[in-house]
């Protein structure tokens, strides 16, 4: 296959290939396969070590780029020691969290929009996508004489919020009206559950995988939850003009109120990330906190480290839209509360803003401007009574929470408990599910047990799990982040399916781990189902059709390479090494890895049948070959070998 | 005889509230209607005419509670009150006046200017005073007011007609426009009892408790509602509180002329509200702040179920929205020292109670107007505790000799006890005299 052949087909942008037929396809992947290989093996010679191999043997790595390499990763190199400069210039994450002589408390409000098909006093349904102001009934325009109804649909998301907080509902909560001046809020007022909420003393556990530095659990007590009316959406235009869209006003909300006892700025971002998983684990709320369903006011005061007595003054920060900006602004705003105390100044209890992105929190009012809300127990509304029964039926159905299941997928399924996160994270928790459905596929496929159904949250884990599953959390993870940078166009569903079908996903990495196809191919086929280029249902008939299947080389075969690349004059250097290994005494020296990883890579680069070959079989063969055969032999070669040089010498 | 009508309705429409008595010969301005609905000549048989007071909505004619603010506003709905009535024949006939959102006691309080009775210079009460006097006039058979806090019974008393305001929640709320909700009832005017005819039903469930009760004539004690004398003052400091709440909606954004941008709330409000309401907010306001919570709007709420209590002790029917378990019974040692005792077990219980409407009779609307606005909330006395209790109340009028002016006397029930009331008013009536404004042969 010459070279010509690159030009036939036009690399896409996505990393596709533009292709017409099954037959031209087939060529492709195999020429893929082909190119990709001949490209990862010239590096590897060039770097002279063997490293991309042993991480190919894995089944882990990317595609890498058929680019010219050097270049590459001479950027790569250049990128990653400009990160690293940049880095030392900037204070490290882990510096930015705690001050020596000062202690922190956070308190934080979150508001969320519950998951439920009604607002919370009225029939309309609230959406983000309807165009403007077409959502909205008499009463969340605030018509004169109409009256709210309390949308008994509501508790449901509620009560489950509730309950995922670890809170004690309440068997009778009231609402009562807030009151404030702003065009976002056509009554003047908003109604919450300030003196008797729906819910109270509740808790989050905070660890290391929820962004916790270092072992340590913080333990952080919800005071309370409630239910209350969100506002309308405001546009500002030029010249001081603002478009109001009501399809928001009176969504149902819940808001969360932590104590004030989160310790640091980590400690805050990943108490609301935490909180938003237990949400969304719980069913109870629709969107992330990116999309803006989320959002969070915190309480910032600092008090000197050692010191008794109450917390320091605190100062609310308002309106952050991110985890970042969480983070961000508790330390912006706890440095200026240090700044001010140090330079002997008093810390005035006053709300603040964030813009994203700044550095420095900024003075909305101070306390004297703070807005006297005149709390009333709203006269329309009667108490919310909630039968106990449905807390407990509530508290049956509900699933597992984050922390169960990632305690599940890290032991259990044998993930790190990075990748558990990220998958739990991931297309609002779509992407966890679509782990599940490949297991349960990958499951079938492996029992041949076609007709049985497993539950579908909870597939059996398989029989090994160290290498199954793992592998399969990997290609959801990383194989499938890797086929475009914009995770929508993968179309996650809730129920766990996407663009590339979890079967077809399962049959690819079924036969990978049969070692019935080569890496390579199991890439270039997920990326054809990507692409669209193999229909769905149709990767058995695709590596069939184009005889993609792996037929390795006999173990005779094998050595057969073996030695034909040892018996190349230029590694004689590379099998002293191996050579000094065996005869060492006292075991100092480590096996040179490295080198038997070159050799394996000349076998991949030398062997006629290379497409037919596995890397690991390879090295399985080369490495007991070294051991039996050519270590053996350079000893007694170097016996007879240095007579001879001793002869020549003599001579 | 009809020929009146449509000139009449002409006349009425042409500018707001031009009044005219069913004496077409006697042409004043009574300033009672804000608008009018041209009805047919020929109402069916079974129908009959209704005046809605402005803050009751109607699709068919604008609610502006008399204010500002909603002078140009059309409800996209309908009262849910007035669509039973309608249901049930009525045809309405206009929108009365009123004091601006319900606030006042003698209607004069109200955009449209004051409203006056038919042959005087009489103060009509308020706040339902354009509906009082659409239903002494005979251009309305029944009037809808709406009672916070005697809203409906003052000027039934001024006017000489009946005025009735049901139980708290009986009636439906939806669609009429709050002052205080927790307050806010709907009532019913008219100058004869048929009223009480509005549902057979009803009517046949009071008839026979009817005939039990009084067949046997009824017996008269005096009773005592010690905590009455603070009702006044915790209605004054609970209905500011939530009309302040209710009223923050007209902010110039929506409702209402919009003031200059900087300060756009305070400037619309200031312009768009009438005197008193501004005085009701701040009121409203004050005792809602952080600061005053505790001391006005809390006491006052705890004088109100003391109020409530007071009512119970008295009445020999249960609460039925009081759980027994949750309230001790009644101990003799809690019954202050003034209450009379009927026997050792205590004082005496009753089925109705029996008071003056207002302490005054009407005043001139030329005094009503110069009034301060302690005067004018002081006429609210005796109305106020049964708003407070949500009972129901029905004001009959009787006749003052020689003066030619209207004394209207209360008779207060048990909360949901209307069927029976509305029978014992009648009964009272029947005996105090039907009086001018009733005709023969409409009981």
């Amino acid at each position: 296959m010459g070279n010509s052949g690159f030009e036939k087909y036009k690399r896409l942008p996505s990393g596709g290939f533009a292709l017409s037929g099954p037959a031209e396809m087939a060529e492709a992947l195999r020429l893929q396969n082909w190119r990709i290989r001949r490209e990862e093996e010239r590096r590897q010679g060039e770097m002279a070590t063997g490293e991309r191999i042993q991480t190919r043997r894995l089944a882990t790595t990317s595609t890498p780029s058929p680019s010219p390499p050097a270049p590459v990763w001479k950027l790569r190199k250049d990128s990653k020691a400009h990160s690293k400069a940049a880095k030392s210039a900037k204070p490290s994450k882990a510096a930015l969290q705690f001050v020596p002589g000062w202690d922190l408390a956070v308190g934080i409000e979150i508001h969320a929009q519950l998951n439920t098909p009604h607002k919370l006093f009225s029939p309309a349904s609230p959406s983000a996508h309807a165009p403007p102001n077409t959502r909205v009934a008499p009463f969340d325009a605030a018509l004169p004489g109409s009256q709210p109804v309390f949308q008994p649909g509501v508790l449901i998301p509620a009560v489950r919020a509730a309950l995922a907080l670890r809170c004690a509902v309440q068997p009778a909560s009231r609402f009562d009206r807030k009151h404030y001046f702003h065009w976002d809020q056509p009554a003047g007022y908003q109604i919450t559950q300030y003196y008797a909420p729906l819910a109270r003393d509740g808790s989050v556990t905070l660890r290391a995988r929820d962004g916790l530095l270092g072992d340590e659990v913080e333990v952080v007590g919800i005071q309370q939850v409630q239910m209350e009316q969100d506002t309308a959406k405001t546009l500002a235009q030029p010249g001081g003009v603002q478009w109001v869209d009501l399809n928001r006003a009176g969504a149902a909300l819940v808001e969360i109120i932590s104590r004030p006892t989160m310790r640091s700025p980590a400690a805050a971002a990943a108490f609301v990330r935490k909180v938003q998983g237990l949400l969304r684990g719980a069913d109870a709320c629709v969107v992330g906190m990116e999309e803006g369903g989320l959002r969070a006011d915190v309480n910032v005061s600092v008090k000197r480290a050692g010191e008794a007595g109450p917390l320091g003054t605190r100062v609310e920060v308002k309106n952050l839209s991110s985890f970042k900006a969480v983070e961000d602004a508790v330390v912006a705003e706890r440095d200026r509360q240090i700044a001010v105390l140090e330079g002997g100044g008093l810390v005035e209890a006053e709300t603040r803003g964030w813009t994203v992105g700044g550095t420095e929190t900024r003075r909305l009012r101070g306390k004297e401007g703070e807005v006297d809300y005149r709390y009333m127990p709203d006269p329309d509304l009667g108490p919310v009574v909630v039968d106990p029964r449905l807390v407990e039926h509530l508290a049956e159905r509900s699933g597992m929470s984050v922390d169960e299941e990632l305690d599940e997928l890290v032991g259990r399924y044998g993930l790190t408990e990075k990748d558990a996160v990220t998958l739990t994270g991931l297309d609002d928790g779509n992407r966890v599910q679509y782990f599940y459905n490949v297991l349960e596929a990958l499951e079938t496929l492996r029992t041949g047990n076609w007709g049985e159904h497993h539950a579908p949250h909870q597939p059996e884990p398989p029989q090994d799990p160290e290498t199954l599953s793992r592998l399969a959390a990997n290609w959801c993870l990383h194989k499938l982040g890797k086929l475009t940078n914009d995770s929508s166009l993968l179309a996650m569903t809730p129920n766990g399916e996407c663009v590339v079908p979890s079967g077809d996903l399962a049959t690819i990495i079924h036969h990978l781990h049969e070692h019935d196809i080569t890496a390579k191919t199991a890439n270039a086929l997920l990326l054809g189902l990507f692409s669209g280029d193999i229909p769905p249902g149709h990767v058995r008939q695709t590596i069939d059709e184009q005889q993609l299947w792996f037929h390795e080389i006999s173990r005779d075969e094998y050595a057969a390479v073996a030695d034909a690349v040892v018996a190349d004059g230029d590694v004689k250097a590379v099998l002293d090494e191996f050579l000094k290994y065996y005869q060492q005494e006292g075991g100092k020296k480590q096996y040179p890895e490295g080198k038997l990883m070159f050799l394996v890579g000349r076998m991949m680069r030398v062997g006629e049948k290379a497409e037919s070959m596995d890397p690991g079989s390879a090295e399985g063969v080369m490495r007991k070959r070294i051991k039996e055969v050519y270590v053996p032999r350079m000893m007694r070669g170097a016996g007879g070998g240095g007579e001879g040089e001793g002869k020549a010498e003599g001579v | 005889m009809r020929t009146g009508f449509r000139l009449r309705t002409l006349c009425l429409r042409c500018s707001r509230g031009y009044g005219v008595t069913h004496n077409f010969q006697q042409r004043r301005l009574l300033n009672h209607f804000v608008s009018k609905e041209e009805i047919p000549f020929d109402l069916p048989k079974d129908a009959f005419t209704l005046a809605v007071k402005d803050n009751i909505a109607t699709e068919s004619l604008p609610t502006t509670c008399a204010s500002p603010f909603l002078t140009p506003y059309t409800s996209p709905f309908e009262a849910t009150i007035v669509a039973q009535l309608r249901e049930r024949g009525a045809v309405v006939v206009g929108k009365t006046n009123l004091d601006e959102f319900g606030m006042g006691s003698h209607s004069t309080h109200s955009a449209f200017g004051p409203v006056t009775q038919p042959d005087s210079d009489l103060s009509p009460g308020g706040s339902s005073g354009g509906s009082a006097v659409a239903v002494a006039t005979g251009e309305a058979a029944v009037a809808l007011g709406t009672d916070t806090g005697g809203s409906v019974r003052l000027p039934a008393a001024y006017t000489g007609v009946v005025g009735y305001k049901p139980s708290y929640g009986m009636l439906s709320r939806h669609g009429v426009v709050p002052y205080a909700n927790s307050l806010d009832t709907v009532g019913l005017l008219s100058r004869s009892y048929n009223i009480a005819e509005l549902d057979p039903r009803i009517r046949a469930a009071w008839a026979a408790a009817a005939a039990a009760v009084l067949g046997a004539r009824a017996r008269v004690v005096p009773v005592s509602l010690p905590s009455t004398r603070h009702a006044l003052s915790a209605y004054y400091v609970l209905a500011p509180a939530e009309a302040s709440s209710n009223l923050a909606k007209y902010d110039g954004v929506r409702y209402g002329a919009r003031a200059a941008a900087s300060d756009t709330y305070a400037a619309s409000r200031a312009a768009g509200f009438g005197g008193e309401v501004q005085r009701r907010i701040l009121l409203g306001a004050y005792t809602l702040s952080a600061e005053a919570m505790d001391n006005y709007f809390r006491q006052a709420q705890c004088v109100r179920r003391v109020v409530r209590r007071d009512f119970d002790r008295v009445f020999r029917l249960g609460n039925p929205l009081v759980d027994e378990e949750d309230e001790a019974p009644f101990d003799l040692s809690d019954v202050p020292e003034e209450v009379e005792m009927q026997s050792k077990l205590g004082p005496a219980q009753v089925d109705f109670l029996l008071c003056p409407t207002a302490p005054t009779l009407a005043p001139g609307v030329d005094e009503a107007r110069g009034m301060g606005e302690l005067e004018g909330y002081v006429n609210d006395v005796f109305t106020v505790p049964a708003s407070l209790a949500g009972l129901p109340a029905v004001s009959v009028p009787l006749a003052v000799e020689g003066d030619g002016r209207w004394a209207g006397l209360q008779v207060v029930g048990q909360f949901w006890d209307d069927a029976r009331l509305l029978a014992v008013a009648r009964e009272v009536r029947e005996v105090l005299g039907v009086g001018r404004r009733g005709r023969e042969g409409e009981w």
